[in-house]
């Protein structure tokens, strides 16, 4: 269950983000999360929650941005006939190498947030 | 509402306090492994082995990481080696922070090789750079050899895979040339050395493993 050091991390990240900018309150953050990094979105979601729970960002949204990897034989072409998560060096048509590219993404995209001067201005 | 760009790795502030622990290995001239298995797949054992084996010749030292309890570092304390328990009171990894901290609050002096025992679990660890050299990960037989297909992410991540317990292989129905082919499925060049800490098996192999990496750590300048 790493799912709830990683929200803690992105809300840590999305916290300072905001707070260089002046005060605000956080509407949404999104995240991309690659097939490889070993995440559950779900999870984090979840996570993602309970973190902001109590807080003046409770109602602060996650958004998952799903990256499959992309697998490459040099014989074949993409390799795309394979189960979710079922990624592997080897073609599964010929049996040579395969290239894996991307799919370890784990980064905060962007984030929206309210300043309170505009909530104060309302 | 404001949108803002922010393009930052999730653990970057990880990255950074691994990076820092790289420099500081680099400088001690120490070769740092990250040991990754399940609970109970005989990371301490393969430790008290190795600590046999080469204890005598090496300065080896230890972090072990647990959700609770001293009983790793005290295993290996009773063999003669530093030790510092971090315990995690129940989170499932090691992060860098803590094994920085863990390096602040307990010298473990100047060392040849630092083993760091991650806390027993095959997927969160992953994600965590230590600052280590390598990772190996571990599969004791009696787990069953679909495992490097069901946690593929340590597996393409360690450069080493050492199976444990090989002298239970009579025993159980683990498939040794399955195991062989996941892992090389899914880390092509990488190692793969089959020991038991009971019978010895395996053990000198490891060593010389060893041996070779913090050869090349040092011969490649500091």
């Amino acid at each position: 269950m790493h799912e709830l050091s990683l929200a803690t991390e992105i809300y840590r990240t999305c916290r300072a983000t905001i707070d260089a900018r002046g005060p605000g309150r956080l509407d949404s953050a999104r995240v991309a999360i690659g097939e490889l990094a070993a995440v559950e979105p779900e999870l984090l979601v979840y996570a993602w929650e309970a973190v902001v729970s109590g807080g003046r960002d409770a109602a602060a949204r996650l958004e998952v941005e799903w990256h499959p990897a992309r697998q490459t034989c040099a014989t074949c072409g993409e390799v795309k006939e394979r189960a979710p998560g079922n990624w592997l060096r080897i073609c599964p048509a010929c049996g040579g190498p395969v290239q894996v590219a991307g799919g370890d993404e784990l980064d905060v995209i962007d984030l929206s947030y309210t300043p309170d001067e505009e909530e104060t201005a309302k | 509402m404001t949108q803002v760009d922010v393009r930052q790795r999730i653990l970057a502030d990880n990255a950074v306090a691994a990076a820092t622990l790289r420099a500081r290995f680099a400088a001690a001239r120490t070769l740092v492994v990250n040991l990754i298995s399940s609970p109970g797949s005989g990371k301490t054992t393969l430790l008290e082995a190795t600590v046999r084996a080469l204890g005598g010749r090496w300065r080896l030292g230890a972090i072990e990481g647990d959700i609770a309890t001293d009983r790793d570092a005290d295993r290996l304390r009773a063999l003669g080696i530093p030790a510092h328990q971090i315990l995690t009171g129940g989170s499932c990894h090691l992060d860098a922070r803590q094994v920085g901290r863990a390096l602040e609050e307990h010298d473990l002096g100047p060392l040849d090789v630092l083993f760091i025992e991650n806390v027993g679990n095959l997927v969160c660890p992953t994600s965590y750079d230590l600052g280590e050299d390598f990772k190996i990960a571990l599969l004791s037989v009696t787990e069953g050899e679909d495992k490097p297909f069901k946690y593929p992410s340590i597996f393409a991540k360690a450069a080493v895979t050492v199976v444990t317990k090989a002298d239970l292989m009579p025993y159980v129905s683990f498939k040794l040339d399955e195991v062989r082919a996941q892992v090389t499925a899914l880390r092509p060049g990488g190692t793969l050395l089959v020991t038991s800490a009971t019978t010895g098996q395996g053990i000198a192999e490891w060593c010389a493993l060893l041996e070779q990496r913090l050869a090349e750590k040092r011969g490649g300048g500091s």
